[in-house]
């Protein structure tokens, strides 16, 4: 049951294989081993992704008719535009996959990129782990540059397990994609994860801790999302989408007029940021940051008088970075509504196009239904991310100093859960707000956006009744599958509105339970399901807990 | 009657096929030091998170204070403090904050008592755990456990990471617990560490406890060392009543004697003795004895006359 040292068993074998062959290559192989272990899976996600829009297109829209109705609907939606990219050519099944993969992949490569590069340069040494390897075998500089090589090579096994199901799946009848061209969609869709590998290794020599450093480049991301937002709103700001990776990734156009000259941006960022991150690590010890890390600090203990205290006490700045990024991100959103929601109205087309996917209202209410689905997988990402951190407290050894004393694992896991929902309902309810602020005076009520907010919350109590679930049966499976069911949610939920999913697969999505205001009325129903099943789950999850042995990672 | 503070009855563990522990049974009365001793991976850590509650036994049950461990753990808890051997704390807490949240989870604390182990310690606690080094977060939970002055102290190996100095300050904290009544637990691989604290002993092997008792009830069931050096020839001593192990290296006899000694010295007073070494088992060699590996060490002098 000890651990004396942090060790896993597959680092410590290499470790000992390489002392033989002199100051050997270590830390790339344990990096390339964990980062390739973690694209091959990530890479499965995102070639089946597009594999799903490409046959699912074919199958779906097989006349021309057809897929010039499809392309006059959503060809000019501002909504759509501004949440997964303009759509080019969409009435092939080239220009549609393309459109509906770039966004949609992209966003997850990017968000994969950056945990990824974090997790395995700062999680890393922040473990101590790296002080082990490095131990007198290379310099700071020689071992970094090594773990972003091993990122490379996690680079090249998602490009190359995406390009390989885009390749096959081109040969399929009716998709008739190149092996070219769908390599070069593969790079496409890749190339946001090679830019926030690298910004993630930048950010972790710069943050003193894991989560720091994975908040750094969260907030990269988010502002190069925002700026593509606002740059394929329709507002006349195209020029914007140059100022971010995102926008370079989108004007690669693969599969619709391939512009292979925007690799030479985005490459040379890779490499300004992969550079400047090895160059930075030779400038400072082991352990430290450039971001200077207060050692001391005046004690603050007003939180601390309890385990939901501290609870509280522990998530708080990572949850108000969240809801800073989604009040940020729901006034962006409520601005730009107004402005291209009249032009949306205007056409008969869309309405009807609309309405049959349940979205009726104003041009901006249904702008909004659209946007208000990124706030719905932003607050499942929270609770996911909260159920992360509990099973963090468990799994790190902490939970033990409280779990000694008087405290019922009842009464620890319901502090966390309580503070979590608080999170959940405050991040839906800021959304509203702020979209309400951003729209001033658009013809949309503040009460109608705040329910709007509110409706998001059901999904993420249901994210969270799952994960406690997980939690009290599976402990070390609780991220794999909250971040698993968010992400199969969003995937299916973006593919299924435009395409004909079968209704078994498209209720499989929370997203798709949930009603699409501020476009359609909050359905309690629905919500109240969601919310009791949630409920039960973290109930059950919760005497599961009760009853098992705590267990280590 | 008075509970004692630990009791247990066939407690075992197992994972899969591997016995972490297996039956066992023990009995702590109130105010005494005990000695838990075991190599690692003996059960030691097993045991304890038993008590505790922190895993599910598979077989028999633990009590605390007559508090079954898995029933009533927070009851059981109200009472007792623990230092585990490795200490994770919350990396952005400070020394401080981490001390007064677990005093206040613990509901009860001496402050004046908390103050002076920290300076005892030599603690400052205006860092940020994340800067501590083991010593230093394991000092943390040593003081939280020990300013709350509970009936039972468990402790897993607390002094793991300490200096020698430390060690003597720990050592010094144990007394004064002893004193004021308290029982304390001390799960330990270093042996001189429960030789000078503990009443009595259990050592652990493979999950069974194979030993119990004081040390002077250990000491007196084996044998004694005794190196005799010879100005002249070397006798033969392997024939004399009780003795065992013989070694001869040049004029140096070493051997084990079991029982009385007296056969060994009426050889030894006719065979030209120039001197005789002659110590106890020390407890490193009790404990040696129980794992097959003999290094004897060095015995200390005793005056034959």
């Amino acid at each position: 049951m000890s651990t004396d040292l942090a060790v896993p068993a597959d680092l410590a074998v290499p470790a000992l294989a390489s002392a033989g062959r002199g100051a050997g290559r270590v830390v790339a192989r344990t990096t390339a081993v964990k980062a390739v272990r973690s694209a091959l899976v990530w890479g499965c996600v995102c070639g089946l992704y597009i594999a799903s829009s490409a046959l699912a297109y074919a199958s779906t829209y097989t006349t021309a008719r057809e897929r010039e109705a499809l392309a006059a609907t959503f060809g000019a939606n501002a909504g759509f535009n501004a949440l997964i990219g303009p759509a080019h050519q969409i009435g092939t099944v080239g220009g549609f996959t393309a459109w509906r993969s770039l966004g949609v992949v992209g966003i997850v490569g990017g968000v994969w990129g950056l945990l990824t590069a974090t997790r395995l340069l700062r999680g890393e040494e922040e473990a101590g782990r790296w002080e082990l390897l490095l131990a007198g075998q290379t310099s700071r500089r020689g071992a970094t540059g090594q773990a972003v090589a091993g990122l490379a090579a996690g680079w090249l096994t998602l490009w190359g397990v995406t390009a390989g199901i885009s390749v096959a799946v081109g040969r399929a009848g009716g998709v008739g994609i190149g092996v070219g061209p769908a390599l070069f969609l593969a790079l496409a869709v890749a190339a946001s994860a090679a830019v926030f590998l690298a910004v993630g290794a930048l950010a972790a020599q710069l943050a003193p801790t894991r989560r720091q450093a994975a908040g750094c480049a969260a907030a990269v991301l988010g502002v190069s999302f925002a700026l593509r937002m606002i740059a394929d709103s329709g507002t006349g700001l195209d020029r914007l989408r140059w100022f971010t990776p995102l926008g370079w990734a989108e004007e690669l156009r693969p599969l619709t007029a391939p512009r292979p000259l925007v690799l030479v941006p985005l490459a040379a960022l890779v490499l300004v940021a992969a550079g400047l991150a090895i160059h930075l690590a030779g400038s400072r010890d082991v352990g430290a940051s450039l971001i200077p890390d207060r050692p001391a600090a005046r004690p603050r203990t007003r939180l601390l008088s309890g385990p939901t205290g501290l609870a509280l006490r522990l998530t708080r700045g990572v949850a108000a970075g969240w809801v800073a990024a989604t009040a940020l991100g729901a006034l962006l959103m409520g601005l730009i509504a107004t402005s291209v929601g009249d032009s949306l109205s205007a056409t008969a087309g869309d309405r009807e196009a609309f309405a049959k996917l349940g979205y009726s209202g104003s041009g901006v209410e249904q702008y909004l239904a659209v946007t208000f689905l990124l706030v719905a997988l932003l607050t499942a990402l929270v609770a996911a991310g909260q159920l992360g951190a509990v099973r963090g407290e468990e799994a790190e050894g902490r939970l033990e100093h409280l779990l000694v004393r008087p405290v019922s694992r009842y009464r620890w896991l319901g502090g966390r859960l309580a503070v979590a929902t608080g999170y959940l309902v405050a991040t839906g309810l800021i959304a509203g707000l702020m979209s309400w602020a951003g729209v001033a005076g658009g013809g949309v009520g503040l009460g109608t956006l705040l329910a709007a907010g509110l409706n998001v919350v059901p999904p993420a109590v249901f994210v969270l009744g799952v994960g406690v679930l997980t939690f009290g049966t599976a402990p070390r499976a609780v991220a794999a599958v909250t971040y698993g069911l968010v992400a199969w949610s969003f995937l299916v939920q973006i593919l299924g509105s435009a395409v004909t999913l079968s209704a078994w697969v498209l209720d499989t999505s929370l997203f798709h339970q949930m009603a699409a205001a501020p476009a359609a009325p909050v359905d309690l129903t629905a919500a109240s399901v969601m919310v009791a099943l949630g409920v039960a789950a973290a109930a059950a999850g919760a005497v599961a807990f009760r009853h098992r042995d705590l267990v280590g990672d | 009657m008075v509970a004692p503070a630990i009791h247990t009855l066939g407690l075992s563990k197992r994972y899969g096929d591997v016995d972490a522990l297996a039956d066992l049974d023990l009995e702590v009365p109130q105010g005494e030091v005990l000695g838990y001793l075991g190599p690692n991976g003996a059960g030691k850590t097993t045991t304890i998170r038993l008590l505790l509650g922190l895993i599910r036994p598979t077989g028999g049950h633990a009590e605390i204070f007559g508090l079954d461990c898995r029933l009533q753990p927070v009851q059981a808890h109200r009472r007792l403090a623990y230092v585990a051997g490795e200490a994770n704390l919350w990396p952005s807490l400070t020394g401080a904050e981490t001390l007064h949240l677990l005093a206040r989870v613990q509901g009860h604390l001496d402050p004046a008592y908390r103050d002076l182990l920290v300076e005892r310690f030599g603690l400052d606690p205006s860092k940020k755990v994340r800067t501590y080094s083991k010593g230093n977060r394991q000092k943390v939970i040593l003081i939280a456990a020990l300013s709350a002055r509970p009936d039972l102290l468990i402790l897993d190996e607390p002094t793991s990471g300490l200096d020698p100095l430390m060690e003597q300050a720990f050592r010094h904290c144990i007394h004064e617990a002893k004193e004021r009544g308290q029982t304390v637990f001390l799960s330990s691989h270093i042996l001189s560490e429960v030789e000078a604290l503990c009443d009595r002993v259990g050592i652990l092997r493979a999950g069974h406890l194979v030993e119990m008792g004081t040390l002077a009830q250990m000491r007196h069931l084996s044998s004694l060392t005794v190196e005799a050096t010879f100005e002249g020839s070397v006798p033969d001593l392997s024939r004399v009543p009780g003795v065992s192990a013989v070694q001869v290296a040049g004029p140096v006899v070493r051997c084990q004697v079991s029982g009385t000694v007296e056969p060994l010295l009426k050889v030894l007073a006719v065979s030209g003795v120039h001197e005789v070494l002659s110590r106890e088992p020390s407890l490193e060699e009790l404990f040696l004895a129980h794992y097959g590996s003999g290094d004897v060490v060095e015995p200390v002098p005793v005056h034959v006359d």
